[in-house]
């Protein structure tokens, strides 16, 4: 005799593979297949209330884990404005090399940990999301790319700033640059590839 | 067939519907992607939380910097006149003081999980509340450097002071920030 559920749930109906995979993965993770399935839907609800898909919140995930590892930390964008101000006047030059250096590193940190093509997408995004910009777009043909981002509150001491830490981590990323047209809190940058003439 | 919880069913086909799908292609479509999660070894729980982490940093200002340029770049300005800086690290931990009591009725809870995406990785942070309204927080990191230990701990008073909190006790030096702190009479 088969049981009848209870009266406050509902039934859903899934495709045989479906039932295997999750079977498969709830047994390994020692839960039942609803409890597994509940927890998915749960989650997906979840991502869905910020606007987001399962997908997007892989990315963020991604991108996080990256950035984690590239040793980036969160800190408010007003501070590090008064610091960046208080120091460009007499270190401007020093800041512009350190920064840049920085740049040239994760760059090469991104070279190392993503697959070949995925590095300008993935910097799309981390523009949008870890340094907080407005707009960030960047676009590749098959002879250049182009950048551009907007920021509607960055200084321009610190647009300057992030100008240099790009551009070198476009140069790591292989890409020179060819084209540069900016004010504060907005740049429109062109790279080539390197070697490519 | 799956049983699910009524409420939970209903959310799905309310959120099918926005999206002009079935009920039945949303389900498949989110075991799907969270199967292929899972498979690759992530849990899906935390990966929405990290989605949600990042929003909330993005929601209140923050922005990512490579933790050796911070550091490097708070020694250099507080070598230039660290009064000033600290000056302003306890008005920018004031404003957030402020926008945490605006924004939500438990602001203490808001900052401690603030803190969470602001020590990012990087150093343990501990905010507990005691018995008769004191606080005791705690803030370790090998990396920090001595300049940046002095402003955050300023930071972190701006904020506690606006929530209504003093310092009764304050120790620190590179890299260990302890305060206690009691309710303002």
């Amino acid at each position: 005799m088969r049981s009848q559920p209870p009266e406050d749930t509902k039934l859903l109906i899934l495709p045989t593979h479906l039932v295997d995979r999750l079977k498969a993965i709830a047994t390994r993770q020692g839960v039942s297949l609803s409890s597994f399935a509940a927890e998915s839907l749960e989650q997906a609800l979840r991502a869905n209330e910020m606007d987001a898909s399962l997908s997007d919140a892989v990315d963020a995930y991604r991108l996080s884990e990256i950035q984690r590892g590239a040793g980036m930390v969160d800190v408010p964008r007003s501070s590090l404005n008064h610091l960046v101000k208080r120091l460009y006047a007499k270190k401007g030059e020093e800041l512009r090399r350190v920064w840049g250096e920085a740049g040239r590193w994760y760059g090469e940190y991104l070279r190392a940990k993503l697959q070949p093509g995925e590095a300008l997408g993935f910097l799309e995004k981390e523009l949008l999301v870890a340094w907080n910009l407005d707009e960030a777009e960047i676009r590749e043909s098959d002879t250049e790319v182009a950048v551009r981002w907007v920021s509607f509150t960055m200084t321009g001491e610190f647009t300057e700033l992030l100008l240099s830490y790009l551009s070198a981590v476009m140069e790591a990323l292989g890409f020179r640059e060819v084209g540069r047209d900016s004010l504060r809190g907005m740049a429109t940058l062109k790279y080539t590839r390197i070697g490519v003439k | 067939m799956l049983a699910a919880d009524e409420e939970l069913a209903n959310k799905v086909a309310e959120l099918a519907s926005r999206r002009g799908l079935t009920v039945r292609q949303t389900v498949n479509d989110i075991l799907e992607q969270a199967l292929r999660v899972e498979e690759a070894g992530i849990s899906l729980k935390e990966v929405v939380e990290e989605r949600w982490m990042l929003e909330k940093a993005q929601e209140i200002g923050f922005t990512f910097v490579p933790e050796h340029l911070l550091y490097q770049v708070v020694d250099a300005a507080y070598g230039q006149g660290g009064k000033q800086l600290s000056e302003n690290w306890r008005g920018v931990g004031r404003w957030y003081g402020k926008y945490f009591s605006a924004k939500t009725d438990k602001p203490l809870d808001a900052f401690k999980e603030a803190m969470g995406l602001l020590t990012f990785g990087a150093s343990g942070f501990s905010l507990e509340k005691q018995k008769d309204d004191r606080l005791t927080v705690a803030c370790v990191s090998e990396r920090f450097t001595e300049g940046f230990t002095e402003v955050f701990s300023l930071f972190i008073e701006g904020v506690l002071e606006v929530l209504g909190y003093e310092v009764s006790d304050r120790e620190v030096s590179k890299g260990i920030i302890k305060l206690k702190l009691s309710k303002r009479r």
